[in-house]
């Protein structure tokens, strides 16, 4: 939260960032900058461009034009694979975990512990309730015992514990909350809020507004494929927030809890600047 | 190709978290009495007690004792013939036969695919291994060749199922009909017997010792080989990831299209190798050989626990599966009963083996590794 880091040197760069499926435009010149250890919350209607966006940011799909720069380098993912390995941990709705195998072996997933051309199980679990345990996620039980097992919520522990383990740098949460509880959405309010203490940068979609509003330090607006607004989170009502979503700018007469916008790229979030 | 970047090791940890204990446990949770819990009790009542359990709670576990009262059973009603090593030397060899073509197709069905052309392929290749020998090639030409071809159909299995993006059970539906026509129009229904003293031959499938033959020698190193493969390796690891949740397997980095590949690949390979061995075992081979044998090659791996579905499943219960299934064939014959009805209590014992899977695996979940 207040420990900003003092270079702030964006970890992750969108620069005028366009996507096409076909004739249709699903993004239009984007520029957006993520620091580390912090918690953006992307807002939006359905068909607004966040979750395409978010699926560039994660290598699912290709930009058409447009750059983006990874700890300061351009890169072109061509996979989901290309951007975990760059450092990107993408949890989708899904979580992308697999059901009929332990927890060790999810953790692990795509990078398996070796020992010569053999798994080398007994460290997997090991390392599993080690790191999990290290960074805050000590309430899961056995690891051997199959993902299937679990709660939501401790499913997504696990999905964040791996960006965290696997030092990622950015994480990028595609509805993490939304079939939990209460409690354990507060629960995995607490992971995220470790992966931000850990300097990740966190990329959250949420559609609950007051959800979003609890956790995230920064929000962007996607409307109609283009950035629409780019502001701190200070506490604006789900109201104010809901009819920016809509209407792609404040709602006039209530421009005041904008006023920290950055200029939007000056392009569609015009009416912030009065 | 694994990529932990190290990070593994570099945890950045905030401070004042306790360390893990190395006991194989997080948090409140009470010890499972998996085996490898250490530290539990000293003293080997206890510990057995633990194996047991653990035990107990794998998959295959339910199915060890159905072939045990099988066992029973038929020894039985056989008036003793059942129970004897050279009748054990039969069921051996002809669960290897199978059992062989078992251990791949259960790989594959683990990784969420199906290869219903494993019997066309079996009786294809080794038919070709025997036309070959006819025409007085080495038998290990031939063996390379069978290898070859058998491997091959794999990988045009893989080919039809990911280039087509088509369910398996479909693009092998067509390669079996593919392959049982050519192998009838190579060598028509005829039987084709192989005259050769090769010691490639008789170290395939001829005899070891009483009634046991070296068909089971190989059944057991293959099925070592490809039980370390699919529980100990990445491959494997992957195999279950992708026959799991697809999807999450990509986005975690699995490369989901070599992973069915090879799978299709070693299926198909598997599939020859058990044709190899019968023609060395039988020294002839006909296109009638292989017919159904997909499907009791399916009806094994599930009688030893592979869900059809994908994502679970094991070798050693593939293996367990191809003996019961042996089991049942010459257990009816010695009992007096017509090998008639051998298809009609396979077909009874897999309902009752997926329905008990079903159930002791929605008891047990989270049985572990």
């Amino acid at each position: 939260m207040e420990q900003a880091t003092p270079e702030r040197t964006p970890v992750f760069q969108a620069e005028r960032v366009s996507k096409q499926f076909g004739s249709v435009v699903a993004l239009a010149d984007v520029d957006l900058d993520l620091y580390p250890g912090e918690i953006v919350g992307i807002l939006g209607d359905n068909g607004a461009g966040k979750s395409t966006f978010v699926k560039i940011a994660a290598g699912v799909h290709q930009p058409s034009r447009g750059t983006i720069r990874f700890d300061g380098k351009p890169v072109r993912f061509r996979s989901a694979w290309d951007a975990r390995r760059a450092g990107i941990e993408a949890v989708h709705q899904d979580l992308g975990l697999v059901d009929s195998m332990s927890i060790a072996r999810n953790f692990f997933l795509g990078a398996e512990l070796k020992r010569g051309p053999l798994l080398d199980l007994r460290r997997m679990r090991r390392e599993t309730i080690r790191l999990l345990t290290e960074i805050g996620l000590g309430n899961l039980r056995d690891v051997g015992q199959d993902v299937s097992r679990l709660s939501g919520g401790e499913r997504q522990a696990i999905s964040i514990g791996r960006a965290v383990a696997f030092e990622r740098k950015l994480l990028i949460l595609d509805e993490p909350t939304s079939a939990l509880s209460v409690q354990e959405t507060e629960k995995v309010f607490e992971y995220i809020r470790m992966a931000k203490r850990n300097g990740l940068a966190v990329l959250v979609i949420m559609h609950n507004l007051v959800q979003v509003a609890a956790i995230a330090d920064r929000f962007v607006v996607f409307w109609h494929g283009r950035k629409a607004g780019d502001f701190p989170n200070t506490g604006q009502s789900e109201r104010e927030l809901s009819e920016y979503i809509l209407l792609g700018r404040p709602a006039s007469g209530e421009p005041a809890s904008f006023q920290h916008l950055p200029a939007a790229g000056g392009r569609a979030g015009d009416g912030t600047h009065r | 190709m694994a990529d932990t970047r190290g990070g593994v090791h570099g945890a950045k940890s905030p401070a004042g978290q306790p360390a893990a204990e190395p006991g194989g446990v997080v948090g409140q949770q009470p010890p499972s009495p998996a085996p490898l819990a250490p530290g539990t009790a000293a003293g080997w009542v206890p510990r057995l007690a633990g194996i047991a359990a653990g035990a107990a709670r794998q998959r295959e576990s339910g199915i060890i004792l159905a072939g045990i009262i099988i066992f029973i059973i038929f020894s039985i009603t056989s008036g003793g013939q059942f129970d004897t090593a050279s009748t054990w030397g039969t069921i051996v060899g002809s669960a290897a036969e199978l059992g062989i073509v078992t251990v791949g197709v259960a790989m594959l069905m683990v990784g969420g695919d199906f290869d219903l052309s494993v019997g066309a392929n079996f009786a294809f290749s080794a038919l070709v291994m025997a036309i070959m020998t006819q025409h007085g090639y080495p038998v290990l030409a031939g063996l390379v060749v069978a290898a070859a071809i058998g491997a091959g159909i794999g990988l045009l299995n893989a080919f039809a199922t990911l280039y087509f993006d088509i369910p398996s059970f479909v693009a092998t539906l067509g390669t079996w009909l593919l392959w049982s026509g050519i192998t009838l129009v190579v060598a028509g229904g005829a039987t084709i017997t192989v005259f050769s003293s090769s010691a490639v031959l008789r170290v395939l499938g001829g005899p070891l010792f009483g009634q046991f033959s070296f068909e089971g020698v190989w059944w057991l190193v293959i099925a070592i080989v490809i039980g370390v493969v699919l529980h100990r390796t990445v491959f494997g690891n992957w195999v279950f990831a992708v026959g799991g949740r697809r999807q999450a397997a990509y986005e975690a980095g699995v490369r989901v299209a070599r992973t069915r590949t090879l799978n299709f690949v070693v299926c198909g390979l598997l599939a020859a190798l058990a044709g190899a061995v019968t023609l060395g075992h039988l020294s002839s081979m006909a296109e009638s050989y292989g017919t159904y044998y997909q499907l009791y090659a399916i009806a094994a791996a599930v009688v030893g626990g592979c869900a059809l579905y994908g994502g679970r499943g094991s070798i050693f219960g593939a293996v367990i599966g191809s003996v019961i299934l042996s089991m049942l064939d010459t257990g009816l014959i010695l009992s007096g009963v017509s090998t008639y009805w051998y298809q009609a209590v396979v077909g009874i014992i897999v309902v009752l083996a997926v329905a008990m899977h079903t159930r002791v695996g929605r008891l047990i979940r989270g049985g572990g590794e």
